[in-house]
């Protein structure tokens, strides 16, 4: 069931966990818990007995520091976090894992929801859930939602046990949730690598034979790297899958070239709406029928001033500390867009434009044409202050070795000579890295480390 | 500051140069919105240059100079 470094958790042993966690937050009568847990298989444990006996959840990064996690318990509301890491906390107070496990005197009785989630057919139990958004900026929100309807959606695209997922996020991510139920709701495996960096993605795909993978477009961009050149032989890739930020055309190019036969969609998704289109004809962007209303069933989208909005029936109830959204309500993705033919483009999220005296910039497609550019690996395009312009394009690139930065600076100017003057990239910065969270681009931090430059 | 000659020359140099055309001189009289005809986003982009190079640039300071001499002569100050 999970493949990780640690070893293999069967679906019985995760069940036996399970129900013993689910006697210990009875016992405790615990409400709401927040969940720092870095075992990824004792996490599903300890998600699948919250959901069964009622008690929300809220998972937090694994690796966060504890300054983070008393900062997140306390904009939460969280008094108890749920652990296996030894932290000291002063907001929440930490329960081991461990003890919530071990079977008390009483309280030990059957669980209801036993087996709920093997894809048998009956309801899963009704529980709710937060759950982080990342966000490309600012501080993560968490959205309502509820194991029943998160645990449906999945069921409707359950596959075939036998398939062996990696998961490629962080169980606190929605993304991850989503991997989580549908391996579980399939009754296939879970691969857990070593840690999020692709090159232990890589090692774990190889090792345990992922069928299925899915994970961001910047992780399929290092793991192009990682694989060009190299063998890609031992792979047994089935169904790559990427969502979470919007697919650039050439990396869909470059996973083709790599992978002849392996089905690739990029899926349009969000932790607030959930999964609304799959598109897998290898071209960037939506296909514009994905805003006819029968395109997607539980999600809807139509454009608004450039808007893609969604109207969900599988999304949040709201925020944490915000009221329900109502049932059939429009709400703004924030993430713009062109519509160019039969296509719909992502040019960035409205939270990042770019304002050059007065002109709006969006991002993205400036981001696309530097990534496009030979030696460029990874670039963050952003709004840099100005005291002329109010801001300028700046753009962070991570070089790929042994090319001149200045050589590359000419050609990444050249490859943006055709955007208007304001668009164009004022500043070209080399970075050993461009600031990630989550293996999204993190666009409101400045990287550090700049190098190749005097 | 020694550097800032040097950071104030490269910089114009390599902007007059992407520019494309004809070359053009660039000395201490060189006159930046005239010879050089500097466009805003030129200052812009040579306002940042100078800040992330130098640590400090005219035009954030509030001083608009004429002349690649006077935006030498800024960091003398």
């Amino acid at each position: 069931m999970v493949l990780s470094a640690q070893g293999s958790t069967s679906y019985a042993a995760a069940l036996e966990l399970s129900m013993r966690l689910a006697a210990g937050l009875r016992r405790s009568s615990l409400g709401r818990i927040g969940c720092l847990v870095t075992d990824q298989a004792t996490l599903i444990s300890l998600l699948a007995a919250a959901s069964a006996t009622g008690c929300e959840t809220c998972t937090y990064p694994p690796g966060l520091p504890e300054a983070g996690v008393d900062e997140l318990a306390a904009a939460l509301h969280h008094t108890v976090v749920v652990t296996d890491r030894n932290v000291e906390l002063t907001v929440a107070r930490p329960l081991p894992v461990a003890d919530l496990s071990t079977p008390g005197g009483s309280g030990a009785g059957s669980w209801s929801g036993a087996g709920s989630w093997s894809g048998s057919g009956d309801d899963a139990a009704a529980a709710p859930l937060l759950v982080l958004t990342t966000g490309t900026t600012g501080r993560p929100k968490a959205a309502r939602h509820d194991w029943s309807r998160l645990v449906a959606a999945a069921r409707r695209h359950a596959t075939q046990p036998g398939e062996r997922w990696l998961l490629g996020y962080n169980l606190n991510q929605f993304g991850g949730l989503q991997v989580m139920l549908h391996a579980l709701v399939s009754g296939a495996s879970l691969v857990v690598p070593r840690s999020n960096q692709p090159r232990d993605a890589l090692d774990a795909m190889l090792r345990h034979g992922v069928t299925h993978a899915s994970a961001t477009p910047t992780f399929w961009r290092f793991i192009v790297a990682l694989l060009d050149g190299g063998a890609v032989e031992g792979l047994q890739l089935r169904q790559i899958t990427l969502g979470g930020e919007a697919a650039p055309g050439r990396l869909l190019d470059d996973l083709r070239r790599l992978f002849p036969d392996v089905r690739i969609s990029h899926v349009y998704a969000s932790t607030e709406f959930g999964s609304s289109v799959s598109v897998g004809d290898g071209r960037q962007g939506l296909p514009l029928g994905a805003l006819e209303p029968s395109a997607n069933g539980e999600v809807q989208l139509r454009i608004v001033d450039g808007q893609l909005e969604a109207r969900s029936s599988v999304g949040m109830f709201g925020y944490y500390g915000d009221p329900d959204i109502g049932t059939g309500e429009w709400r703004p993705t924030g993430d713009l867009v062109e519509v160019q033919g039969d296509r719909i483009h992502f040019v960035g999220r409205a939270t990042d434009t770019i304002n050059v005296g007065g002109v709006k910039v969006h991002p993205l497609p400036i981001e696309e044409a530097v990534s496009a550019v030979d030696g460029v690996q990874l670039a963050r395009v952003y709004g840099r202050p100005n005291a002329i312009a109010g801001q300028i394009v700046a753009v962070d690139v991570v070089a790929a070795p042994a090319y001149d930065p200045d050589a590359l600076e000419d050609a990444i100017r050249w490859a943006c000579r055709s955007f208007p003057p304001a668009a164009q990239p004022r500043r070209v910065r080399f970075v050993d890295a461009v600031g990630l969270r989550e293996h999204k681009i993190a666009r409101g931090e400045i990287a550090s480390g700049e190098i190749g430059r005097p | 500051m020694p550097d800032a000659e040097r950071v104030v020359f490269r910089t114009l140099r390599s902007m007059l140069r992407r520019r494309g055309g004809e070359a053009t001189a660039v000395t201490v009289d060189s006159d930046l919105y005239g010879e050089l005809a500097l466009d805003s986003l030129e200052v812009a982009e040579l306002s940042a240059v100078l800040e992330d190079d130098l640590g400090r640039d005219p035009y954030t300071e509030g001083i608009t100079p004429r002349t690649v001499g006077e935006v030498i002569e800024f960091y003398d100050r």
